[in-house]
């Protein structure tokens, strides 16, 4: 091998060897410290302004991250890594971030100690193994043991962080029982809940205390004419994914006439045309129609007629979702197996009440008590938009984290307990192994500890004195029998203090967790495999031979 | 640059060389040019090598250990460095596996050429000695290899996770070895009355997704089709389906440009819409007397393959719609059905469908997918999904399963396999020490630089580890001079020179063969070189 690296000539500037590493850890690390301080419930929030000059409010880490349009390549992994684990659990997007880049700031510590980053990557995925399994065996509790209190206390640990902590107790009932409302079962048998089906609409005005909860579905949309009923008892729903417009021919289709009658019987024809399918609907007793299309104003008349309500421009989405809830068919024409247009009743879906409600500036179609299955809808209530939409994530997130306790049924204790747990496990751990994965382990331990560290350090505690107090009593109860239950121990940020977690209600989804460890695992190790860069030149011609020559690089 | 070569030593003929001094600064920089291109790479060879992160002109980012990717991606400019860039794509194409390994051969070859020339042998004669240390060295590989029997599985898997070891997900050869085994068992067809079987890879799908980890991966004895069934209320799960392929749409067709339907009459405004719907529905009709419960719909360009009111009447019938099947896939489809496309309506009939056990939509965080098991009448194909947590590791996640099943269709192609860890190269490299001995003239030189470039596998290998090199390549020496049987390699986890045969890393002959054979041919290429003449202005 030559000793003297020759200058390899590419579109592009290439950086090799420890110093890319150092530099992809630095770059993990500034987009760790943005997040930094969002973490737990003192965490504070960030305002961003996007080039528009939107203002966004947030706490979420997977938020604030997305919306920074971050450049450099190592730096999105990590963003993508909080977008996963947004996608996948749906909460503690900040924490993953900063245990990821807590994990590259120790392997590089390490490296620098001439320890091979192969040695620190199989030392990491090991020590992952070893803490998931410890969760798994030591650390969880089962929700039949706890009961609905447990499910209320998660979501009320998610909720802590967030702009409506305050009004936790509030929210928490809210969303368990928004929860539980869209409990299902999949073709498989398993009882799911697909938080989507929840609908959330933010109305700006009042406090958040106002938010309700509709058991039914609300609608952002309002009747067609101001001349139609607005609240229907013992709605008869019909869904149409067409609209009830004039009916026109198809591109290609030319209509010419020479007879100015046949012209005038033409355009009738074309309001009959829809006029029909319309009292083909109405006369099967249906007395609400929801549309994804528009509706004429010609056709309106029939509806008043028929003292039925219409609504137009509903969202394709929602319309599946109502029709779902009240045993409605989504219709995408009234065709049938002959070729005929005709409306069966066993299309017609049932709900108790349709009424429309004035909430703040905007009307609601509320659809309530629907028949075939329970729906929920979270109307929140906010003083900004931006305080609104902020609800919206938080509630989002605390949906997650209740529907992962519902569907996994293990909750692990918060505030630090694990990881504090982890970090002892795994230091005992490393010192029984003597390959050269035991720095590696021990680092991982180390790394863990940014958790409960940080979260002190946000609420202006002494974190040097909080963390090992919490390393020492969970020190105990994995040494000693008699103190096994101190494992619950974990930070109290209020009064600055250790509590039992688990008997204060500080709970976690027992998969939020492990999901989190595993996934920043797998992004440490990516980023730290890496010992090369080549970052090519935008540019859409490639440089030629020439140019090369012309600079000389190829002598 | 001008050339060192000088003093009595040479001989006369070299000596008009000698005065050229433009073809040698060519050389040189030839030389140079593609030895940087095998630098760049080392680093990322055998089970310790590091990862390459390069970001492409439009911003995308490929974080990758496989030689060929990185290359590909680099673009570099200098046209020997191109060279390089080609033989990794070749060896690829090839072999499937070890593109790091041949451009790193190739690297070193060149610098012993550079030193060789420096001697003042002419470029013609170096080029033919290699050729020389070519075939003595592939004599040796051959013979130290040993035949396997391709229902032998451990043999395979063997060779498998070897491939594995030197990428991100190889926590994960124990899951993705058998897979890539099983894969290509699957689909091989043994050649009659010759040695080894045929494998097109054509026939094994890998299908990337995001979401879940790379322990998700799983083998599908039939297809996977990456996006939603098209239906609005459709079923979502079909046992004992019926399933037809048609290339044409089942939507109003359309009328050429300067032709149109005219409409004079408000009676035929009527005829006209009910005559769409009686088209489309004695279309569905049709399907439906078939029996055909599930129908797959090539994409169309034209045309929307399926109107509304096709999909409103698919699901009346409780028809399950899969649109948009690429046109590059129906091949894939058919063979794996076992089915034929069914161009036009009036072949819509029973004897062209297939029974399929289980047709599924699976709905995932990441987006729904449709799956098919049970594929009787089908070929031997079958589909991979490769799972990971995001768009980088996925993609790298597939490449190293295209490694692995290269490296096992290669052990399908030529059933030998060979111990690894620097070991072939290491016995190679004894054998041509020998034989130099024993050679006259400049043969002599070729032969001995030959077998030091060869060295540079063991020694890049301990590099890599953290080892020391000189220590570990002069240990491996010693126990191939001992002749202590070929299996002594660099043994990375243990950080010393062991038997790779007890350690269980295999690859297989036509890999290291393939290498040798390509590299030394492109340095024939490089040496051969004297000028370059620049045609662009």
């Amino acid at each position: 091998m030559s000793t003297i690296a020759a200058p390899l000539s590419v579109a592009g500037t290439r950086s090799c060897g420890d110093p890319v590493r150092t530099q992809n850890v630095m770059a993990a690390a500034a987009i760790a410290n943005i997040v930094k301080s969002s973490l737990g419930p003192v965490g504070l929030d960030k305002m961003l302004v996007d080039d528009i000059g939107d203002v966004t409010v947030t706490n979420d880490g997977a938020t604030i991250l997305k919306m920074l349009e971050v450049e450099h390549p190592a730096a999105k992994v990590l963003v993508e890594l909080a977008q996963l684990q947004d996608e996948e659990v749906g909460d503690g997007t900040t924490s993953v971030v900063i245990i990821a880049a807590e994990l590259l700031k120790n392997a590089d510590e390490l490296v620098k100690t001439k320890i091979h980053p192969t040695s620190i990557i199989s030392g990491y995925r090991l020590a992952c193994k070893e803490a998931v399994k410890y969760i798994q065996d030591n650390l969880t509790v089962t929700v039949e043991s706890l009961g609905r209190p447990s499910l209320i206390n998660t979501a009320k640990t998610t909720m802590s962080s967030k702009l409506i902590g305050a009004d936790a107790d509030f929210f928490s009932e809210m969303v368990v029982d928004a929860a539980q409302a869209i409990k299902t079962m999949n073709p498989r048998g398993n009882t799911i809940y697909p938080i989507k089906a929840i609908n959330i609409l933010k109305a700006h005005g009042r406090s958040a205390r106002e938010s309700v909860l509709v058991k039914g579905y609300a609608l952002n949309c309002t009747v067609a004419s101001q001349a139609m009923p607005k609240k229907i008892l013992n709605a008869k729903i019909a869904c149409l994914d067409f609209s009830l417009q004039k009916t026109k021919m198809k591109l290609g289709v030319q209509v010419l006439v020479t007879d100015p009658e046949k012209l005038e019987a033409i355009r009738a024809r074309e309001l009959d045309i829809t006029k029909e399918r319309l009292q083909k609907i109405l006369a099967t007793g249906v007395n609400v129609i929801l549309c994804t299309g528009g509706i004429d104003d010609l056709c309106l008349k029939y509806f008043v007629e028929a003292g039925a309500m219409g609504v137009r421009r509903c969202k394709k989405a929602d319309l599946k979702r109502i029709a779902k809830a009240t045993g409605a068919t989504f219709l995408t024409s009234l065709t049938n197996m002959d070729g005929e247009e005709v409306f069966e009743a066993n299309m017609i879906g049932e709900a108790a009440e349709v009424i429309q409600e004035q909430i703040c500036d905007d009307q609601l179609i509320l659809i309530k008590g629907p028949a075939a299955r329970t729906a929920a809808s979270l109307i929140l209530r906010g003083p900004t938009d931006a305080y609104c939409d902020e609800m919206e994530r938080s509630a989002h997130d605390a949906l997650c984290a209740v529907r992962r306790v519902l569907e996994s049924g293990k909750l692990v204790p918060g505030g630090g307990a694990v990881e504090a747990a982890l970090s002892i496990y795994l230091e005992n751990f490393a010192t029984t192994l003597s390959s050269r994965e035991q720095l590696a382990i021990a680092a991982f331990a180390q790394s863990l500890l940014v958790i409960p560290k940080t979260l002190a350090v946000n609420a202006a505690r002494d974190a040097t004195d909080l963390v090992a107090k919490l390393r020492a009593y969970h020190n105990s109860s994995q040494t000693k029998v008699e103190h096994a239950n101190l494992k619950w121990v974990g930070l109290d940020l209020t009064e600055g203090t250790l509590r039992d977690n688990l008997a204060a209600g500080v709970l976690e989804p027992a998969i939020s967790k492990i999901k989190s460890l595993k996934f920043a695992t797998e992004a440490a190790i990516t980023i730290l495999r890496i010992d090369d860069m080549i970052k090519l030149d935008p540019e859409q011609r490639g440089k030629s031979y020439e140019d090369a020559c012309n600079a000389g690089e190829l002598d | 640059m001008a050339p060192k070569a000088g003093g009595d030593a040479i001989k006369a003929n070299s000596s008009v060389y000698k005065d050229k001094s433009k073809p040698t600064d060519i050389r040189l920089s030839n030389i140079n040019a593609a030895k940087a291109v095998a630098d760049a790479i080392r680093t990322s060879l055998g089970p310790r090598g590091m990862d390459k992160m390069i970001q492409a002109a439009n911003g995308e980012v490929t974080i990758t250990n496989d030689g060929a990717t990185i290359l590909k991606q680099m673009s570099v400019i200098h046209p020997a460095a191109k060279m390089l860039v080609e033989l990794s794509r070749a060896q690829d194409i090839e072999a499937g596996d070890g593109t790091t390994s041949v451009v790193v051969i190739a690297g070193a070859l060149l610098d012993s050429a550079e030193k060789l020339l420096q001697k003042g042998i002419h470029p013609t004669v170096i080029s033919d000695g290699f050729q020389k240390a070519l075939q003595l060295a592939l004599q040796v590989v051959e013979n130290m290899s040993t035949p396997v029997d391709l229902n032998n599985e451990d043999a395979l898997l063997k060779a498998a996770a070897t491939s594995l070891n030197s990428k991100v997900v190889s926590q994960h050869s124990t899951i993705l070895a058998p897979i890539a085994v099983q894969a290509i068992r699957a689909v091989m067809e043994p050649i009659v009355s010759g040695v080894g079987a045929r494998v097109d890879l054509r026939d094994v799908k890998v299908i990337e997704r995001i979401g879940g980890t790379v322990e998700d991966a799983e083998l599908i004895q039939g297809l996977v089709i990456p996006h939603r069934a098209a239906n609005v209320n459709g079923p979502h799960r079909i046992e004992k389906a019926k399933v037809g392929l048609i290339q044409f749409c089942i939507s109003p067709p359309k009328t050429d440009m300067d032709h149109n339907v005219i409409v004079s009459d408000y009676a035929a405004m009527d005829r006209v819409l009910k005559e769409e719907r009686q088209y489309i529905l004695n279309m569905v009709k049709q399907i439906k007397k078939a029996g055909c419960n599930v129908l797959l719909v090539q994409k169309s360009i034209l045309r929307d393959a399926l109107s509304d009111l096709a999909v409103h009447f698919l699901d009346k019938i409780k028809t399950m719609v899969i649109k948009d099947i690429e046109r590059e896939d129906i091949e894939f489809v058919c063979k794996t059905l076992g089915c034929r496309p069914i161009a036009s309506l009036d072949h819509f009939t029973a004897e062209n469908l297939v029974n399929v056990d289980l047709v599924e939509e699976i709905n995932e965080p990441g987006g729904k997918y449709i799956k098919m098991t049970g594929c009787g009448q089908g070929g031997r194909t079958v589909s991979v999904l490769v799972r990971g947590s995001s768009g980088a590791v996925v993609a790298e996640a597939a490449r190293s399963l295209h490694d692995a099943l290269c490296a096992v269709r290669c052990v399908a192609r030529r059933p030998a396999l060979l111990a690894g860890g620097g070991a072939p190269e290491a016995a190679a490299a004894a054998s041509l020490a020998r034989a130099s001995l024993a050679a006259p003239g400049a043969d002599h030189y070729c032969l001995r630089a030959y077998a030091d470039a060869l060295e540079v596998i063991p020694s890049t290998l301990a590099e890599n580890a953290g080892l020391n090199p000189i220590e570990t390549v002069t240990e491996l020496r010693a126990a191939h001079a001992a002749g202590a049987g070929g299996g002594a390699g660099v043994n990375v986890r243990r950080g010393r020179v062991t038997d790779m045969r007890t350690e269980h890393v295999l690859q297989p002959l036509h890999v290291t063969a393939s290498a040798l054979a390509l590299a030394t041919e492109t340095v024939r290429a490089i040496l051969k070189i004297d000028d370059i003449i620049n045609t662009m202005n």
